[in-house]
C-alpha cells in the first residue's frame, strides 16, 4: 500500500514532466520515421511503408531528377532573402526602438498585419499583383515575397534585442569620443548582434521552408518544399528523406556546435 | 574668433577646467526640468549637485556632458564654448549611473575605449597604470559581468579617467552599492580626485555622500538652485526650508517677529520667546512678521523639568514632553512634543545618561540662540523631508 | 589649428548664434525605415488593395477584367463556400485548443523542470523547424496508416468507434478523415505555442511559487491562481500564432484529408491556381482574412479585459 501511496504521489508531482515529455515524443516521432524510411527500399512509387533495409538513397541523393537542383534554388532564394530581410529589418526596428517619428503607430501595423495574415491571403494578393503588372512568375517573384514576408520576423526579433539595451551604453560609446558611425559599429552593433543573429536564422528557416506563398507565385519554378509538394502527388522518392534527415541532423549540431563554443568562451574568460 | 583660438590661449591652461553654465535651461515640452540657471565649477574642485529624484541635477549634469541639449543658455569650459558640441568633441568624461559598461568588451577593452577612438595605437601601459590606480590589475581580462559591484564602478571611474578629460561627471556613481561598499568607494574617489586633480561633478541624491565627498555643494529642487555652499555653510546656515530639511534634520518652529535689538531678532512661538542673531535670519524681519525659526537637534539640550531651575540665563528653551526615544550607539534620538513644534527632534549624545529622560517624561529642552536660524514663512515647512508628503510639498516650493 | 599663434582675441560674451543641430540627422528614422517600408507597401499593402478590387471585377480570362463593382461574387462565393469555411474555424479552433493542451505541459517542463537539459529539450523543439514541414507531414501518412500500430492500437481500444460516432473518422480509417487534418495541423503549429508559452513562463520569478505556497495555496491553487494568469501573455500570443495560419492552411488538408475535408485555403488555391476565377478566389481570400481579422480583434480585447480580472 504505501509503495502503491508513493508512487501515486510520484505520478502526482512528476505529471506535467510526463505530459511534456509525450508533446516532445508526439513533436519528434515524424522526424524518427522521415529518418528510418530515409533507409528504406519502397516497392513502388510511395515511400509510406516499411519493406527493406538499404542504404541507396543515401549514396546518391542527387539521383531524382530535379531533386538537388531545386534544393540548390531553395537554399540561394533563402540566403538572399534572409541578406535583404535582415538588413532592411534591423534598420527598421533600429528606427521604431531609438528614433521618434511621425506614423510610428502605422508603421507598426504595417509590421504587424503580415505576421497576422494567413500565408494564403498574402499569396493570392500578391499573385494578383504580379498578374496585374503583367510580372515574369519566378525566381524573383519568389525571392520578393519571401524578403516581404520574412521582414516583420526580423523586425521583431532584433526590436526585442536592441529594447533591452541600455541606451546609456551608446551614450557612454559618445562620451568616450566615438562618433555616431564609431558608436554604431563598436557598441550597438555587437550588442544588438545576437539579435539580429536570431532574426536572421528564423528568416532563412521561414524562407526555407516556405510553400504556400511559393505555391502562388513561382510559376514554373521548383523550390525543395514545391519538389515535395509534387512528389507527394506522383510519387516520394526516398532521397526527400535523405535530405530532410540531413538537415535535421546539420541543424542541431549547428545548434549544439554553437553552444559548445558559447560554453567554451564563458569558462576561459571566468 | 573661432573657439580653437581662445583654447590655444596660454593663460587658457589656468582656468582650462573651469566649468561655467550661464543661464543654461532645459524644458521638455511644457515641463521644465531646469530652470536657467548660472554656475560656475572651479578647476580642480570636487562639486556635487545634490536633490531629489527629478529635481534636475542629472539633466544638468548631461547638458555638460553634451548628452543634452540645452533649451537655453551656454556651457564653457575654460574659455571654450562647447554648448554646439556633440559629446565625443568634449573633453569631458562620464560615469554613468550603473556604470554603462560595454558588456561585450572585456574591462581593458572597456578602459582602452576612449583611447581608440582618439586614435591612439598602444594604449596598453596607460590601461595597464590606470587599472593599478583602481586596484583591477589583475582583472584586465574579465568581462564586466564578472566583476562585483564595487569593482565595475571603479572600471567606470577609470574607463572616464584615462582620457584625462578635463571634467569628470559622475552620475549618481555609487547608487547601486551596499551601504559599507558605498562609505569606502566615498574616500577611495576622495583619493583619486585628490591625486589626478581633476574637476568632479558628482550628482547624487545622498546628503551625506555630497557632505563627506564635495568641497562646494549645489542643493536643487524643482530644476532650481536652491542653495550654493560649502558643505559647513550649507548644514549651518539653510536659507529654505528644503536645505534645512534635505541636509540632516531640522526642527522648525513658526514664529512671529517680537522685537528687533541690535544684532538680535527675538520672536514668539507658542507663548514663549526665542532669541536668533539677525544675522542668521534669511527672512525680512518686521516686527509682527512671520519667520520659522530652525534649530538642529544635535545643538540641542535636554534637561528633565523637575531640574529647570539649572538652565542657565540666556539660552532660549522650549517645555516638551518626550514622546519616544530610540539608542542609536552614540546618541539618543527623542521625539519631544511641545507646543511650539509637533514633534521636535533632539539627538543626545550618550555621555552622561539620565535615566529619567524616558517617553512620558516633562522636559525643558534649551539651547545656544548663536545655532538658532530664520527662514520665510512663506514656505512648506515640509519641503525637502523625506516620505510622500514631504516630496510633494518641495515638487510645489 | 592654423590659429594656434594668433593674439589672443577678448573673450568675447557669448553670443546667441544659431547653433547647428545637436542630434544629427532628424531625418536618420525616416531613412532608416524608408527601404523596408517601402517593401511592404508594395509587396503587402498595395497587393491587399488589388486583391480588393480584383473581388468586385467581372470579366474573363481571354478578355480581361473591369471593376464593376460586382458584390454578388462575395454572396456567391459565401453560399458555395460555407461549407468550407466552417470547417476551417472548426479544425483551426480544436488544433489551436489541442496545441494548448498538448504545448503548455512541455513549456511549463523546460521553464521550470527540466534544470540542465533545458537546452537540450529547446533544440529538440526547434530543429523539426530545419526539416521541410512537407516532408514531416508526409510521416502522418505512414504513423497514421491504415493497418498500421497506431490505427490497430486505436482500434483495439474502440477510440475510433468513438471518434467515429462523433464524425471524426470514418470506419478503420484514420488517414482522410478530420482527425488526421486536425492532428496534422496541431502538430506543424505546435512550435509557435510552446515557444510564446515558454518566454511568458520562463519570465515568472520562482519565488511567486514559493511565496504562494507560504500564503497557504496548494499546488493546483498555486497553478490556477499565479502561474496561469502570469502566462496569459503567451497563452494569446500563442493561441494567435497557431489558429491564424492553422485557418488558411491547405497543405495538411490536401495531404492527409480528403475531398471532404477540404478547407478554405484549398478552395482559395484551386480557384486561383486552376480554376483561374480570380474574382471569386480574391473575394474567399477577403473574407476570410476580414473574417480573421474580426476574430483576432475580438479575442484581443476579451482576453485583455479578463486579464484585468
Amino acid at each position: 500500500m504505501a509503495f502503491a501511496a508513493s508512487l501515486v504521489n510520484w505520478f502526482k508531482r512528476n505529471l506535467v514532466v510526463v505530459a511534456g515529455l509525450l508533446t516532445l515524443a508526439y513533436l519528434l516521432l515524424p522526424n524518427v520515421v522521415v529518418t528510418v524510411f530515409s533507409f528504406n527500399r519502397p516497392n513502388g512509387r510511395f515511400n509510406y511503408e516499411w519493406q527493406q533495409f538499404s542504404t541507396d538513397a543515401w549514396k546518391d541523393p542527387c539521383g531524382v531528377a530535379g531533386l538537388c537542383g531545386s534544393l540548390s534554388l531553395s537554399l540561394q532564394i533563402a540566403l538572399w532573402a534572409t541578406l535583404c530581410a535582415t538588413a532592411l529589418g534591423t534598420a527598421i526596428a533600429f528606427a521604431l526602438v531609438r528614433y521618434r517619428f511621425r506614423a510610428r503607430g502605422a508603421i507598426n501595423s504595417l509590421i504587424f498585419l503580415p505576421m497576422a495574415m494567413p500565408e494564403v491571403v498574402m499569396a493570392a494578393s500578391l499573385l494578383t499583383l504580379f498578374l496585374n503588372m503583367g510580372a515574369q512568375l519566378g525566381f524573383w517573384t519568389i525571392l520578393i515575397a519571401h524578403i516581404m514576408f520574412c521582414l516583420s520576423f526580423v523586425v521583431t526579433a532584433v526590436k526585442a534585442r536592441v529594447m533591452s539595451m541600455d541606451p546609456r551604453l551608446e551614450q557612454a560609446a559618445q562620451d568616450l569620443y566615438a562618433g555616431p558611425l564609431q558608436t554604431f559599429l563598436r557598441v550597438t552593433l555587437p550588442i544588438a548582434a545576437p539579435g539580429i543573429a536570431a532574426g536572421a536564422l528564423l528568416a532563412f528557416a521561414l524562407s526555407f521552408d516556405d510553400f504556400i506563398i511559393t505555391n502562388f507565385n513561382a510559376g514554373s519554378t521548383v523550390t525543395f518544399p514545391m519538389f515535395v509538394w509534387g512528389s507527394a502527388q506522383r510519387g516520394t522518392p526516398v532521397q526527400i528523406n535523405v535530405v530532410g534527415t540531413a538537415m535535421f541532423v546539420v541543424a542541431v549540431l549547428f545548434v549544439l556546435a554553437a553552444m559548445a563554443v558559447g560554453n567554451r568562451r564563458n569558462r576561459r574568460k571566468a | 574668433m573661432t573657439t580653437k583660438a581662445t583654447t590655444s590661449r596660454p593663460d587658457a591652461a589656468d582656468r582650462g577646467g573651469d566649468v561655467r553654465l550661464t543661464g543654461i535651461g532645459k524644458t521638455y515640452g511644457s515641463f521644465t526640468a531646469v530652470h536657467p540657471l548660472d554656475l560656475t565649477v572651479e578647476q580642480g574642485s570636487f562639486f556635487a549637485l545634490l536633490g531629489a529624484s527629478g529635481c534636475g541635477k542629472t539633466t544638468t549634469l548631461r547638458m555638460i556632458a553634451g548628452l543634452e541639449e540645452p533649451s537655453s543658455g551656454t556651457v564653457h569650459l575654460g574659455d571654450q564654448d562647447v554648448t554646439a558640441l556633440p559629446p565625443y568633441k568634449r573633453p569631458v568624461n562620464t560615469v554613468f549611473q550603473s556604470y554603462a559598461l560595454f558588456p561585450h568588451l572585456d574591462v581593458h577593452e572597456n578602459v582602452a575605449f576612449g583611447l581608440r577612438r582618439r586614435g591612439i595605437k598602444s594604449v596598453k601601459k596607460q590601461v595597464a597604470e590606470m587599472l593599478d590606480l583602481v586596484q583591477l590589475g589583475e582583472q584586465a581580462r574579465k568581462k564586466p559581468h564578472q566583476l562585483s559591484g564595487g569593482q565595475q564602478q571603479r572600471v567606470a571611474v577609470a574607463r572616464a579617467l584615462i582620457n584625462h578629460p578635463k571634467v569628470l561627471l559622475l552620475d549618481e556613481p555609487l547608487g547601486a552599492l551596499d551601504l559599507k561598499l558605498r562609505r569606502r568607494m566615498q574616500l577611495e574617489l576622495k583619493r583619486i580626485q585628490t591625486e589626478v586633480g581633476i574637476t568632479f561633478v558628482h550628482v547624487t541624491h545622498d546628503q551625506e555622500e555630497a557632505m563627506t565627498m564635495a568641497d562646494r555643494v549645489a542643493v536643487m529642487n524643482a530644476g532650481r538652485v536652491e542653495q550654493l555652499g560649502t558643505p559647513a555653510d550649507l548644514y549651518e546656515n539653510p536659507r529654505t526650508t528644503f536645505v534645512a530639511n534635505f541636509l540632516g534634520t531640522s526642527n522648525l518652529i513658526e514664529a512671529e517677529v517680537d522685537t528687533r535689538g541690535g544684532d538680535d531678532l527675538v520672536v514668539r512661538a507658542a507663548g514663549g520667546k526665542l532669541a536668533l542673531p539677525g544675522a542668521r535670519c534669511s527672512a525680512p524681519a518686521k516686527a509682527g512678521g512671520k519667520v520659522l525659526v530652525g534649530i538642529r537637534p544635535e545643538k540641542i539640550s535636554l534637561t528633565h523639568a523637575d531640574d529647570a531651575g539649572s538652565v542657565p540665563e540666556g539660552r532660549n528653551r522650549v517645555t516638551g514632553r518626550i514622546r519616544s526615544s530610540s539608542f542609536i550607539g552614540v546618541s539618543t534620538q527623542y521625539v519631544v512634543d511641545c507646543p511650539a513644534c509637533p514633534e521636535f527632534e533632539v539627538y543626545a549624545q550618550n555621555i552622561d545618561r539620565d535615566p529619567r529622560l524616558a517617553p512620558g517624561a516633562d522636559v525643558v529642552l534649551h539651547w545656544d540662540p548663536a545655532h538658532t536660524f530664520g527662514l520665510d514663512a512663506d514656505q512648506s515647512v515640509l519641503a525637502g523631508t523625506t516620505g510622500e508628503a514631504g516630496i510633494a510639498e518641495g515638487g510645489a516650493a | 589649428m592654423p590659429t594656434l599663434t594668433e593674439a589672443p582675441p577678448p573673450p568675447s560674451p557669448p553670443a546667441p548664434e544659431k547653433k547647428p543641430p545637436l542630434r544629427r540627422g532628424r531625418w536618420t528614422p525616416y531613412w532608416l525605415l524608408l527601404p523596408g517600408v517601402l517593401w511592404l507597401i508594395v509587396f503587402f499593402a498595395a497587393p491587399m488593395i488589388y486583391q480588393a478590387s480584383t473581388s468586385v471585377q467581372t470579366g474573363s480570362l481571354e478578355e480581361g477584367y473591369k471593376v464593376t463593382w460586382h458584390f454578388a461574387t462575395y454572396w456567391d462565393a459565401l453560399s458555395e463556400y460555407w461549407p468550407q469555411f466552417l470547417r476551417s474555424v472548426a479544425y483551426a479552433a480544436s488544433a489551436t485548443v489541442l496545441c494548448l493542451l498538448l504545448g503548455y505541459p512541455l513549456a511549463y517542463l523546460i521553464a521550470f523542470r527540466a534544470g540542465r537539459w533545458r537546452n537540450l529539450i529547446m533544440i529538440l523543439v526547434i530543429a523539426p523547424f530545419f526539416t521541410s514541414f512537407l516532408i514531416r507531414t508526409l510521416a502522418w501518412k505512414t504513423i497514421l496508416a491504415d493497418g498500421g500500430p497506431v490505427v490497430d492500437v486505436l482500434n483495439t481500444l474502440h477510440v475510433l468507434d468513438a471518434t467515429g460516432w462523433l464524425g471524426w473518422t470514418s470506419g478503420d480509417r484514420v488517414l482522410a478523415t478530420p482527425l488526421a487534418v486536425v492532428c496534422g495541423l496541431t502538430y506543424n503549429f505546435l512550435p509557435f505555442m510552446i515557444l510564446p508559452l515558454y518566454t511568458s513562463l520562463e519570465r515568472i520569478d520562482g519565488r511567486l511559487h514559493e511565496a504562494a505556497g507560504d500564503l497557504y495555496a496548494k499546488p493546483s491553487t498555486v497553478f490556477r491562481k499565479v502561474t496561469f494568469p502570469l502566462s496569459m501573455p503567451g497563452v494569446v500570443s500563442g493561441t494567435l500564432l497557431t489558429f491564424i495560419p492553422a485557418t488558411g492552411d491547405y497543405v495538411n488538408a490536401s495531404l492527409l484529408g480528403s475531398a471532404d475535408t477540404g478547407m478554405i485555403g484549398n478552395v482559395i488555391q484551386s480557384q486561383f491556381l486552376r480554376v483561374l476565377d480570380y474574382p471569386t478566389a480574391a473575394a474567399l481570400s477577403f473574407i476570410l482574412m476580414a473574417a480573421i481579422l474580426a476574430m483576432v480583434t475580438l479575442y484581443i480585447r476579451r482576453s485583455g479585459t479578463e486579464d484585468l480580472v
